[in-house]
Order: C-alpha cells, then sequence, then structure tokens
C-alpha cells in the first residue's frame, strides 16, 4: 500500500522551510514532489525598483550563508558595465571574504550533517569551529551576517591585520585535519550511514544543470574559481575536489576537503596582499548612472555557482537585475537522490544537498 | 589570438549561426528572431554537453519578452537571445530537464507560455494567484 507523506514546509526534519511530498511503499520512497516558494520575497522585482547602490544592499540579504557572493557578483556585473577595474587590494579581500564564507557556509553544513547522521558532539565542533570564522569575518567587517564589503569598484573596509586572519586561520585548519576529515572520511559509522545512500549519478547531475559540491561529488568536476577565475583566483593554487560515487559519503567527502583548500587559498592571499587602494573611487549619490547594456557575472558560492545579470538602460535604476542561484538548480535533484532510499533517510540525503532556500525562493 | 580561443571559436562553429556568436562582458551572445531555433540550439547545447544554466526574461517596450538562454559551454558561457512571439515560446524542458523550474518561474513572472510542456504547475506563487507579477503592468497596479 502506498502512502503519500507531507513533510513541511515547517517540519523537524527540514533545516529550511520547504515542502516535499514522498509516495512511499511501507518504509521505501517510490517518488517525491517538492514545493518552494515560502521565502519568495521577489527580490529581483524589488533590485529593479531601488538604484544600484541601494541594489547592493538588497541583494546581499538574498541568503544569510552566503550573503557576501550576492553582493560581489551583482558588483562585478555593474563592474563590467561601466568599467570600473577594482584595484589589486580590493580583488585580494574578496578572494579572503569568499572563502571565509566558504569555510562558515561548509561548517555549518557539516554540523548539520553530522547531527542528522546521530553525531552531536561533531554537530557541537563544527559550530565551535563556525565561530572562529565568524570571529573573523566580523573582525575585517564589522558584521557577522551581512557583511557590507563590496561596492562598485572594491570593497568598502580594509584587512588592517592579516597576520590576525592567519592566526585564526591555523586554529580552523587544526580543528579541520584533526576532526572533521578523521570523522567524515575515515569513521566507519559515518561511512555505514552515508555510503550508497542518496545516489546521484553524473548524468542526473549533468541533466539537471546541478553545480557546485553537489555536482563534484557526482563526477561533474567544475568549479567556477577554476573554470571562468574571476577576481584573483588565477593567482593561487588550489585543487578542485572530485569524487565520482554521487553518494552521501562523496559529498561529505567533497566539503571536507574544500574546506582544507579554502584554507590554502587564504593562506595565500593573506600572505601575498598587495598594498594599495581598495576602490577605485565609489559611487555615493542616488543619481550614479551606469551606461546602458547587459553584462553576466559568475562566481562560485558555498554551494555552487551564482549567476547575476544585469541590464541598465543608462539610468540610476537597474532595467532587469536576474539572480541564479545555486540551490535553485541543485533541489530539483533531490527527486532523484530519494527514489528507492529508506524514509528514514531522506532528511540526511535532503540536508546533504546542502539547500539553502532564501537564494532558491528570493 | 590563443589557441584555446580559436578551439572554441571553432566549437561555437559547430552549434550554428556562422560568425553570429559576440563576446561581450562575461558571455558570448548571439541573437535569433526565430523562437523555433531556441530548441535547436538546445538539443545541440546537449550534444555537446553543455550544462544548462539559466533563462533570464527581460520585458520589451512592445510587450514581447526576451529570454536569454544561458548554457556553460567548457567553462564559456553562452547566451541565445530570442523573444517570445504573442506571448509564446517553445519548451525546451523535455530536452532538458533543468529549465523545468526556470520556465515555470518565467511562467510565473512574465506569464510567458511555453508551449510544448504537459503542464505548467506554479513554482515560487500558488494555484490561483494571478500570472505576470513582474510585469510592468502588474507593477503600476
Amino acid at each position: 500500500m502506498s502512502y503519500r507523506i507531507p513533510i513541511g514546509p515547517y517540519h523537524p526534519a527540514l533545516e529550511e522551510p520547504y515542502k516535499l511530498e514522498l509516495i512511499c511503499d511501507g518504509e521505501t520512497v517510490r517518488d517525491a514532489v517538492m514545493h518552494i516558494g515560502f521565502n519568495f520575497r521577489g527580490i529581483e522585482y524589488l533590485a529593479e525598483r531601488r538604484n544600484y547602490l541601494q541594489a547592493i544592499t538588497l541583494v546581499e540579504r538574498v541568503c544569510g550563508i552566503c550573503s557576501n557572493v550576492h553582493s560581489l557578483s551583482f558588483c562585478q556585473a555593474v563592474e563590467q558595465l561601466n568599467g570600473a577595474a577594482p584595484p589589486e587590494r580590493a580583488l585580494y579581500i574578496r578572494v579572503i571574504l569568499s572563502e571565509l564564507e566558504r569555510l562558515h557556509s561548509h561548517f555549518l553544513w557539516a554540523g548539520i550533517a553530522a547531527k542528522l547522521i546521530g553525531f552531536k558532539t561533531v554537530f557541537m565542533a563544527c559550530f565551535t569551529l563556525r565561530e572562529d570564522v565568524m570571529d573573523a569575518l566580523s573582525a575585517i567587517s564589522g558584521n557577522r551576517v551581512n557583511y557590507g564589503m563590496n561596492c562598485i569598484g572594491g570593497v568598502n573596509r580594509d584587512i588592517a591585520n592579516p597576520q590576525a586572519v592567519l592566526n585564526i586561520l591555523d586554529q580552523m585548519e587544526r580543528g579541520i585535519t584533526h576532526t572533521i576529515i578523521p570523522i567524515f572520511l575515515e569513521d566507519k559509522t559515518v561511512e555505514s550511514r552515508c555510503k550508497g545512500v542518496g545516489i546521484l549519478t553524473r548524468e542526473q547531475a549533468q541533466a539537471m544543470g546541478a553545480v557546485g559540491p553537489l555536482a563534484r561529488a557526482s563526477g561533474v568536476s567544475q568549479d567556477i574559481r577554476k573554470a571562468a577565475p574571476y577576481a584573483v583566483y588565477d593567482r593561487f593554487e588550489f585543487n578542485v575536489p572530485v569524487e565520482t560515487a554521487g553518494d552521501v559519503r562523496a559529498r561529505l567527502s567533497v566539503h571536507a576537503l574544500e574546506m582544507i583548500e579554502s584554507c590554502r587559498i587564504l593562506r595565500q592571499a593573506l600572505t601575498s596582499l598587495p598594498e594599495g587602494p581598495i576602490h577605485t573611487t565609489p559611487p555615493t549619490g542616488a543619481r550614479f548612472k551606469v551606461p546602458a547594456g547587459t553584462a553576466i557575472s559568475r562566481a562560485e558560492a558555498p554551494r555552487g555557482e551564482v549567476v547575476y545579470q544585469v541590464t541598465s538602460n543608462g539610468t540610476d535604476i537597474p532595467e532587469r537585475v536576474r539572480v541564479r542561484t545555486p540551490t535553485f538548480m541543485n533541489m530539483a535533484t533531490v527527486r532523484f537522490t530519494v527514489i528507492g532510499q529508506e524514509l528514514s533517510d531522506s532528511p540526511l540525503i535532503q540536508a546533504s544537498c546542502d539547500p539553502c532556500y532564501s537564494c532558491t525562493d528570493r | 589570438m590563443a589557441t584555446d580561443t580559436v578551439d572554441f571559436e571553432n566549437t561555437l562553429q559547430e552549434i550554428g549561426f556562422g560568425d553570429g556568436w559576440k563576446w561581450d562582458k562575461g558571455s558570448w551572445w548571439l541573437v535569433s528572431p526565430e523562437p523555433n531555433d531556441v530548441r535547436e540550439t538546445s538539443r545541440k547545447m546537449r550534444e555537446l554537453e553543455a550544462r544548462f544554466v539559466a533563462i533570464t526574461a527581460i520585458e520589451r517596450p512592445d510587450k514581447e519578452i526576451r529570454l536569454d538562454y544561458q548554457w556553460d559551454l567548457q567553462g564559456k558561457l553562452l547566451s541565445f537571445i530570442c523573444a517570445t512571439s504573442a506571448g509564446q515560446m517553445p519548451t525546451i524542458a523535455d530536452l532538458s530537464p533543468a529549465a523545468d523550474w526556470v520556465e515555470r518561474e518565467i511562467h510565473e513572472y512574465f506569464a510567458v507560455d511555453f508551449t510544448g510542456r504537459t503542464s505548467t504547475d506554479p513554482l515560487m506563487t500558488r494555484p490561483g494567484d494571478p500570472l505576470g507579477i513582474n510585469l510592468h503592468t502588474e507593477a503600476a497596479k
């Protein structure tokens, strides 16, 4: 006998508001229907009714986890339109903020994954490490969530003391190598809980346009930092971890190894931070006009590729601001990952896709 | 011209449209006046293992909707531009399942009718909500 089990939009098994209807035979999931839109705020619509400077603040609020990548991508698109190339130091600071943001997002994800696996002590360890990253972000920007760092033509605040961030980085690296990596990659309980669970094949990932760690855990190797480098990513040595199994364990592995790579990028950027200004003269007035045209900017957010398309009609208000977030592409893959799985595994499988519904719904 | 640029331009020739592709501000762009080209281009993109990225809808003064179909091919972004005809555009969701949610979203925001779909269930809004909520005419209400 088939059962239709509605989960969400507000449910203890979900970390965010969305609704998943699971069609089950006994304990086995036979199909799934996803409903989203519970966080819909009309941000694209609103951005087309604000001036460019107000829109930076607005798009940073698309997401409370990867806020920086949204303002970064928007500013990069506008910079292409008005030719305001940011100075070197600003580009380095953008990379540093982006990698700190990736680390805190991955720690958050790792903590939730640990909790769902049944390792509540690891959840606490992950969130303790995340606090270190939040402290670093707060020390740089003065904020813990919406950093307000990006402006058109550079960044708003300098990193006055790179050594202080390097000290925090040492601490984080120890935590990653001593706690996260051994548990997620070597622990037998984690392996038995995650191996072969929630598989997304390479073909499915490609067909659904999946991006980021989810796609890379299924053998799709693209990372925008390597494939289409922005800021100064092409100056740093780092690897893009890729797994082929496509299961929850592969996603754990990719996320954990990406943390190490983020630390590598941060160390290189912080030790080679060039002297100089942090922005071209930034626009300050409400009548800041942008030449007519269309530009597209892409960046690798913690969950994968973010795309901003900005169309200007030559006024101070954008004609069109298009925001394509990674989870918008990734979340439709959940249907494939839960079919044939145990009902009790579905929360872990969903969480392993690292969903962000503020991003998805905008 | 760098070798990889020449190689990529040869790949663009495989997609078609001669020298129509132009690089500008973050993407290769191609404008096509023919809505049916959207399906043919999508088919070729899938054959070339390009990744579907997005469709961006922009309202035009004549009330038709410009649709920018974006694909990632070998790390390069390709934008294929085509406008609706009488508010309609052939679906590509059957050729590229990744486009399903995007088409549903554009249907809600800009009232574009993607022809050939078996259904266009609401994605962000709820059944019975008005269509075209991002159109200038709706915003003026």
